[in-house]
């Protein structure tokens, strides 16, 4: 497998300074100052880089090193503003911060790719709106006789950053999941950057798998995908009118799921442990609407079942048995899963903004790409775990770190011993 | 409607004007031979679909229903597919005729709209048959006409409650329904205006709704000022008729009669596929489904005509006006382009409703008689 052009190295101990933190966005104002100015260069430059390799196949070598620093420095920058890093960064894109990026060397890219640059990065733009929440409307109804749109929000960058900014203030740490989720974001902008700024042809790639996160999952929650890729281009196409009768399985179900989750809640108030009839009930609906979303989003092919049954899927999520659950946390559910409800809806912009390009592939090549189809499952897999701890299929909190199952070795550091991280 | 009556032989130009009866018959013909043309196109369809479509079930990880259902939709979903230039042709004539006001995007955002409609009714459709299969296996037939007949009852009453685009009706048409309602010896019911005038041309009317949802539907392409009081009286009166003597009542003991042999023909062709048991049989039972209705459509089409002419009979009865109502028919043709003379087969294969001749001399017929 060749090397990717953009490597990310992360160093980072997740401590962090609670004064920097609280101020962090007003210390970052001389950066950002520094940046618009640095920017402004950038985009001239890239214009530049894209005539030259557009004339002679490669970029010129001094306009490659000025833009994969800017690319460094913006990197470092925003992983500053949005903690992944504990550090203030120079304004020179020195090597050696927590959040690092490394490029490869000046390659040759065909002259087609480059001259289309622009339009080919239409999708990725897409996806990259979702992490930094700038690109998508929301109508949200009528003001007098206008119709208004709220703009912006919501992006998994801001959302990961604003809720870990509570906890660093108060623990002094940022939450693993939390910076894991912003370097994956800040991964992607910077191979996005990379394509748009005509220092690579290699497409900016949105699979998890390919952010080097630094925490190791245990959660009892799974997401077990057995999918081939394949797709049928009938089934495609009517996607969304074919799972209609699902929609309305759903609702129906839902209505049960509420009166059954409440119920479930008093007994595991007193008993402290679900009943597992109601267990088994609630268990079935967060598998049912983990087929039913991969289905819509094109995560999977086949039509699925109605029941929710375990293993009936290709994109399956592993629930745990009834277990003992503490008190406290069955008491104050709804309330704690807030932030994991924040960041699930962050997610799921990925995962339609993935459908939809996934549709378009899915149409035209008769696959779905697997990078997309990853993406989705890492959605549905946070998205398995908040339905599992908000239905108290389990008191585990979910965890929002890009990665699919429990991976064997993953580059990063250890946490400190004798510390608990904070896991989110 | 009397057992003795013989209608009279009318010029159907008489009153119309030759060129706007040419034009009638040009424009009905051309949706004609579409309508024929699409219907054997989605036969064809369903055809080979009824003999390829079972390699679908590897599509779907769902159990016995679930796969049946997709296949289902899958089906429509071609036939939907094999549909698009026939309604984009006819929609094309429609516009060229001005009769259709709407655009090509508000059209296929419909056709979309109707094919998610077509979707559910396919699998409530398949989920009760093929429910009702799995304990009945090949008598399924029997005990799904009675629930397919409940089903038509409940919709007939629901179907006044799902129509959006409704606003309340003048005054005076109240009065007027009241005062009929005494003539032909009923319970006054509820009229309100369809607005559907963003979208067509077309003037219509419809009585719908069961006991307490009994509604007569005008649409506001009646009241637009094309059709003086008189023809409006004439409509009013003729879809209180179909309440007054239980049409739709009629029209669903007709439908669940048509069921029998219809359902019993898809039990017995899908019976060498295991039966409709079983999710491979869908296609086929899609396929004789279709080719079914389309083969009785004729005599379900003839039923109807004979629900319309007592509705007219009535009407002229009720409002004793018959020169309005050969003004209304003649309109319908100047409007809407009605052809007031189709095809003998044609009309024997297609026409809900009598043709406009046909009303005219009936308005003619009831004049003589009364005086």
């Amino acid at each position: 497998m060749a090397e990717p052009f953009v490597r990310f190295t992360v160093t980072d101990d997740f401590r962090r300074s609670r004064l920097t933190v609280f101020f962090r966005l007003l210390l970052a104002i001389p950066h950002f100052v520094w940046w618009v100015l640095w920017s402004i260069a950038a985009a001239l430059a890239a214009i530049a880089n894209w005539f030259a390799t557009l004339v002679t196949g490669r970029p010129p070598s001094a306009l490659h090193r000025f833009l994969t620093a800017y690319i460094r420095y913006s990197t470092h920058l925003f992983a500053y503003v949005n903690l992944a890093a504990n550090p203030y960064p120079a304004f020179t894109p020195a090597q050696g911060y927590p959040v690092d990026v490394e490029f490869g060397e000046l390659e040759r890219q065909r002259r087609w790719v480059t001259a289309l640059r622009l339009f080919l990065a239409v999708p990725a733009l897409l996806l990259a709106a979702v992490f930094e929440g700038s690109g998508f409307g929301a109508w949200s109804g009528y003001e007098g006789d206008e119709k208004s749109f709220a703009w912006g929000g919501g992006g998994v960058l801001l959302v990961a950053a604003v809720l870990g900014w509570f906890v660093s203030v108060v623990r002094g740490r940022m939450p693993f999941g939390f910076r894991d989720v912003v370097v994956y974001g800040l991964r992607y902008l910077a191979e996005l950057a990379s394509y748009l700024f005509v220092l690579t042809e290699r497409y900016p790639n949105v699979d998890p798998v390919a952010t080097p996160v630094s925490a190791q999952s245990d959660h009892p929650v799974r997401l077990t995908v057995a999918d081939d890729l394949r797709r049928s281009r009938l089934t495609v196409f009517f996607r969304l009118l074919l799972a209609l009768p699902h929609f309305v399985w759903f609702l129906l179900w839902s209505i049960a799921v509420f009166f059954a989750a409440f119920v479930t809640w008093i007994a595991t108030l007193i008993t402290g442990r679900p009943p597992q009839a109601l267990h088994r009930f609630l268990s079935a609906y967060v598998r049912y609407s983990t087929h039913l979303s991969a289905y819509v989003a094109l995560t999977a092919n086949p039509f699925p079942g109605f029941t929710g049954a375990a293993g009936s899927y290709p994109v399956d999520p592993e629930l745990p048995p009834p277990d003992r659950q503490h008190r406290l946390v069955t008491g104050f559910r709804l309330f704690l899963a807030l932030p994991a409800l924040v960041v699930s809806g962050a997610l799921s912009g990925l995962l339609f903004v993935s459908a939809f390009l996934g549709w378009f592939a899915s149409l035209a090549l008769g696959r779905m790409p697997r990078s997309l189809r990853e993406a989705q499952a890492y959605a549905l897999r946070y998205s398995a775990q908040v339905s599992s701890y908000v239905l108290l299929v389990t008191d585990r909190y979910a965890f929002s770190a890009p990665v699919l199952e429990a991976p064997e070795q993953l580059p990063g550091p250890e946490p400190p011993p004798g510390e608990t991280p904070a896991v989110a | 409607m009397p057992d003795d009556l013989v209608l009279p032989e009318v010029d159907p130009a008489s009153g119309i004007g030759a060129g706007v009866v040419e034009e009638a018959e040009e424009f009905e013909s051309f949706l004609r031979w579409s309508f024929i043309a699409s219907q054997l196109a989605a036969l064809a369809v369903l055809v080979v679909y009824a003999r390829r479509g079972t390699r679908f079930i590897r599509e779907s990880a769902a159990g016995r229903i679930g796969t049946g259902m997709l296949l289902g939709m899958l089906g429509l979903a071609l036939v939907w597919l094999s549909q698009l230039p026939f309604q984009l042709l006819e929609l094309w004539w429609l516009r060229r005729h001005d009769v259709w006001k709407a655009g090509y995007l508000d059209w296929f955002v419909e056709r979309w709209a109707l094919l998610a409609a077509e979707f559910l009714f396919i699998c409530l459709w398949l989920l009760i048959t093929m429910a009702l299969a799995a304990r009945f296996r090949s008598s399924w037939w029997l005990p799904a006409v009675p629930v397919f007949a409940g089903l038509a009852l409940l919709f007939a009453f629901l179907y006044p409650y799902l129509v959006v685009d409704q606003r309340a009706a003048p005054l005076e048409l109240k009065r007027d329904v009241a005062r009929f309602a005494e003539r032909q010896d009923t319970e006054p019911v509820k009229v309100v205006v369809e607005e559907t005038s963003e979208l067509t041309s077309a003037p219509n009317a419809y009585a719908t709704g069961l006991g307490p949802s009994r509604r007569i539907f005008l649409w506001d392409t009646l009241l637009d000022g094309r059709f003086d009081d008189g023809q409006v009286r004439v409509v009013l009166a003729h879809e209180l008729a179909h309440h007054a003597r239980e049409h739709i009542w009629k029209g669903i003991a007709w439908l669940a009669l048509l069921l029998l042999p219809l359902l019993g023909g898809v039990a017995w062709l899908t019976a060498r596929r295991g039966g409709l048991y079983q999710p491979r049989a869908v296609p086929l039972a899609l396929l004789a489904l279709v080719a079914g209705s389309l083969l009785l459509s004729p005599l379900d089409n003839a039923v109807s005509r004979e629900l319309e002419a007592e509705a007219d009979w009535i009407a002229l009865e009720t409002t004793r006006d018959p020169a309005a109502a050969r003004a209304l028919f003649r309109d319908f043709t100047r409007e809407a382009l009605e052809d007031p003379t189709p095809p003998h087969w044609a009309y024997q294969a297609l026409a809900t409703h009598p043709s406009i001749a046909k009303r005219i001399a009936m308005a003619t017929a009831w004049e003589r008689r009364k005086r």
